[in-house]
């Protein structure tokens, strides 16, 4: 249902003539986060310059139940950050300011607009840093990391972003704006903040994120190695951790990625080589150097065609750079694929990419795997080719399967990129009926209305009266994973 | 409809089977929860046992204290009622452990020392360790979010807990999280569990994180002439690429108490690594140590097991944790000196407490308790300006009667949690009036 002329006229009023977008063609830029094939085109976009008017927004939107979709810089992976149902969506990107940088106290505040790097950016000359590194994070805001509880590679030792929120600022479905959480430690009552991060919108809109900083570590060293097969490196995995080592990163890349990497930007990877790891240890200098060694001599142990350790800036890129090119070296491959982001206990890795060779066979699809290894978290790309009959099919046939197999080894249906409409209807095979009402009432509670971001987080409800669009898990080549 | 206390022991019985409900005086008694006696102490030994009571707790409107090892039975206010004490400790299975993926899957009454047990031959560890971690509960610790010094480098349970099962007030058992270390799937119920007093439910299992123990450890005491010096170091150290497990402060008489080498203050700081890098990170330590103008010294084997014994409040005494900021722990360590002076003459306290966290705590033993809720609001009203609290975490019933134990939360936030609580124990039946707010 399209917006009145009365409520435009009040929301132009709320936020001035320049923060509020109307016409067909600039709302359509809103139209989808980085899962394309999810549109929902809201109804206005409202461009809030202060928590005030975020609040004017919503209260206005209560009044009319409208639907409010928050928006950080759209590079989801889960068709979070758009509108099906038409409404408001409250696009936080002018909202891009750091509020309070408190070294002493190893804390920032921010809004929720601003990129994930410029907070880094703001205090590394002084050697800090903010930990969670999703790979978008040159782009990607930090209220939507928050909204998504973001991961990235570095979350292996560091944690999800939800382990460095201290406190939010939360204008809610209720349309009141609190305060929860901030930089002391040690609130009583429930943990609200952690309730919030990664409720992907649905308790609110937040606007402003107090954080934990870090301090940068001494050294930091990469090792790459090579293997036959993905079983010897699944191996390998396994070893580092029984090691006691916990790496920053622990990467890997598969055949098909290996071979699209060569490729794309030539031969940085031996013949023969049909897996890579990618292994960064950071930490104290005398630690990262005795862990690297032992990384190197069980890569060998386990059968490794090459390891090398990077022993400088330069070549540490080097070593990245496969990895970082892994997403754009897929479009040589494919033109489109279906994306995974299940998790299963990583001592269970060597059986699942067994179990995922099995099914690519049998669906007669190309799966290509770049993924964060340590901490069990696939990314494999299924591949598929738009203009051959049934090829999407089979590979959203493969998708499930694969989700099925995760999920019995006692897995996850999303590490880090969150549930948005994508993963919505694959929830229950996670959780029981009593677990899901649970999350349906802890949802209520934050949002009476089901108004914010609704349909996304949350299968269908029949009592809800939820319900979007059948999901076509399936992304353009070229997306962030 | 409300039925007598003789049906309502049968039904337990037929729940848990007789020999697990008890209406026993002596077994009452020393169920107690603030003095207060249950009608029934129920020990159940499956997770079918606490929804079935939990069930019939619904049906009954019988208010239900859960239970672990005890240890935190004097937090929160004091009870409104007690019908059934629910005693959890029978529920101590090791469910799974696999150390491939440093995850463990463990029943709720499970010992931190059981756990520690079954962890370290794999050289592993839950790293959690409040005063008498040893004998307190895996549940126990998670509901009340209860720390130590190893806070610092690994977090409180917040961030250990990956997922969790509990049997909702409705008996309605419930699973949040997942097994696996990183998943992102629904809302994140494992952390509202975290510190919520049992209020949202019995919690029956937990899957935890786990982390490799460090093969060499090592603590050095710097001692200081002035808080004020030990606060300077605690923030040089953070500013320093040194990665410690623990930065832990003791006043005076804490390090008397351990006993430790007399100072006005001291920090300890544990650091954990490849030998090698315990020896290079040591001598960082010292180099920004002597430049805060202190003395270190090596601190003895058993150091963290004498001073966890010295911190550990006994019977009667007074645990308040009070939360700052690390920049502010001079000033919060001063208010608390002046505002000890009207404690009375037979009273003594001792302070510790992560320096890098600013999350402290005092015992107080031998004070009146109108005198120590006086120092309570005193300390509240210093801390409040940074946004921090003091919780009384134990002590005597009538301290908690006399000032609310929480501390003041702040009204938005509060509404939330009302909502919350009335939303899954519209009946009250759990820890009825023992939380936050009166929740």
């Amino acid at each position: 249902m399209p917006l009145t002329r009365a409520v435009v006229d009040e929301l132009a009023r709320i936020l001035g003539e320049d923060g509020l977008v109307l016409t067909p063609e600039g709302r359509l830029v809103y139209e989808c986060d980085m899962h394309t094939l999810y549109r929902g085109v809201p109804d206005a976009v409202a461009l809030p310059r202060t928590t005030d008017q975020v609040r004017a927004v919503v209260a206005v939107c209560r009044r009319e139940q409208v639907p409010v979709v928050p928006r950080g810089s759209g590079t989801g992976l889960i068709g979070g950050a758009m509108a099906p149902r038409g409404g408001v969506m409250i696009g936080v990107n002018r909202m891009d300011a750091i509020l309070e940088l408190d070294l002493p106290n190893r804390s920032a505040t921010v809004q929720p607009g601003l990129v994930n790097l410029w907070l880094t950016r703001a205090v590394q000359e002084r050697g800090w840093f903010f930990a969670p590194d999703p790979s978008s994070q040159m782009v990607s805001s930090i209220g939507g990391n928050v909204a998504t509880n973001a991961g990235g590679p570095h979350c292996l030792k560091y944690g999800i972003t939800t382990n460095h929120v201290l406190g939010l600022e939360l204008v809610t479905g209720r349309g009141d704006v609190v305060r929860l959480g901030g930089k002391v430690a040690d609130r009583p009552g429930y943990d609200l903040v952690g309730a919030a991060v990664g409720a992907e919108g649905t308790f609110g809109v937040v606007t402003a994120v107090t954080v934990r900083l870090l301090h940068r570590p001494e050294a930091v060293r990469t090792a790459l190695a090579t293997f036959a097969g993905i079983g010897e490196a699944s191996d390998a995995v396994s070893a580092i951790i029984a090691a006691g080592i916990v790496p920053a990163a622990l990467e890997m890349l598969d055949a098909v990625i290996i071979r699209a990497i060569n490729g794309a930007v030539g031969k940085i990877y031996p013949d023969g080589a049909e897996a890579v790891l990618l292994i960064e240890l950071d930490g104290p200098r005398a630690e990262v150097e005795a862990h690297a060694g032992r990384v190197a001599s069980i890569c060998r142990q386990r059968g490794a065609i090459t390891v090398a350790v990077a022993r400088d800036e330069a070549e540490r890129a080097l070593l990245w750079k496969g990895r970082k090119e892994a997403a754009g070296a897929v479009g040589r491959i494919t033109s489109a694929y279906v994306l995974q982001d299940a998790v299963v206990p990583r001592s269970k890795l060597p059986q699942i990419m067994r179990e995922m060779q099995a099914i690519a066979a049998r669906h007669r699809v190309t799966i290509a795997n770049v993924f964060h290894a340590g901490d069990g978290n696939l990314h494999p790309l299924i591949c598929y080719d738009d203009r051959v009959p049934d090829e999407l099919e089979r590979a959203v046939r493969a998708n499930d399967e694969l989700l099925h197999a995760c999920i019995a080894l006692g897995g996850s249906v999303t590490g880090e990129h969150g549930v948005g409409v994508d993963k919505a209807a694959k929830l229950p095979l996670q959780y029981a009926e009593a677990d899901l009402n649970f999350m349906y009432r802890l949802r209520r509670v934050f949002d009476p209305d089901t108004l914010m971001n609704p349909g996304k987080l949350l299968p269908a409800h029949p009592a809800c009266g939820e319900g979007f669009r059948p999901a076509r898990p399936a992304l353009p080549a070229g997306a962030w994973i | 409809m409300a039925v007598s206390t003789r049906s309502v022991g049968r039904a337990l019985a037929g729940i848990v089977g007789a020999e697990r409900v008890s209406e026993r005086p002596d077994a009452l008694a020393a169920a107690a929860v603030d003095g207060v006696a249950p009608r029934f102490a129920v020990r159940p030994a499956t997770a079918d046992h606490v929804a079935g009571v939990l069930a019939l707790a619904f049906e009954e409107r019988l208010a239900v204290v859960p239970r672990g090892s005890g240890a935190a039975l004097a937090l929160g206010r004091p009870p409104e009622r007690v019908d059934v004490a629910l005693d959890v400790r029978d529920l101590a299975d090791i469910v799974e452990y696999s150390p491939d993926d440093m995850t463990a899957t463990v029943q709720a009454g499970v010992t931190l020392g059981a756990l520690a047990q079954a962890l370290g031959r794999r050289g592993q560890w839950l790293p959690v360790d409040p005063p008498g971690a040893a004998r307190r509960t895996v549940g126990g610790i998670t509901a009340t979010r209860a720390s130590g010094p190893l806070r610092f480098r690994y977090g409180t349970m917040r961030d250990l807990l990956l997922g969790v099962r509990f049997v909702q007030a409705d008996g309605v058992p419930t699973w949040g999280g997942a097994k696996v270390v990183k998943s992102v799937s629904g809302y994140d119920v494992p952390k509202l569990m975290v510190g919520a007093l049992g209020t949202l439910g019995v919690l029956t299992e937990l899957t935890v994180r786990l982390h490799p123990r460090p093969p060499a450890e090592a603590t050095w005491l710097a001692l200081f002439e002035a808080v004020e010096a030990a606060q300077e170091f605690a923030l040089r150290l953070l500013d320093s690429t040194i990665q410690p497990l623990a930065v832990e402060f003791f006043d005076a008489a804490a390090l008397r108490a351990i006993p430790a080498e007399a100072a006005t203050a001291g920090i300890a700081v544990r650091i954990g690594s490849v030998e090698e890098a315990v020896r290079a990170q040591g001598e960082a330590l010292d180099r920004i140590a002597s430049a805060a103008g202190a003395r270190v010294v090596g601190a003895p084997d058993g150091f963290w097991g004498s001073a966890a014994e010295a911190v550990e409040p006994g019977v009667d005494e007074v645990d308040l944790a009070i939360a700052t900021l690390p920049g502010r722990l001079a000033a919060t360590v001063t208010a608390l000196a002046d505002g000890a002076g009207g404690l009375g003459s037979e009273a003594a306290y001792l302070t510790t407490g992560c320096a890098a966290l600013g999350t402290l705590r005092a015992v107080i033993t031998g004070a009146a308790v109108d005198a120590v809720a006086t120092l309570v609001e005193r300390l509240r009203d210093v801390v409040a300006a940074d946004g921090g609290g003091v919780v009384v975490q134990a002590g005597p019933r009538a301290l908690r009667e006399r000032v609310d134990p929480w501390g003041p939360v702040d009204a938005g936030a509060l509404a939330l949690m009302r909502a919350i609580r009335d939303e899954f124990d519209p009946r009250r039946v759990l820890n009825p009036g023992r939380f936050v707010g009166d929740l």
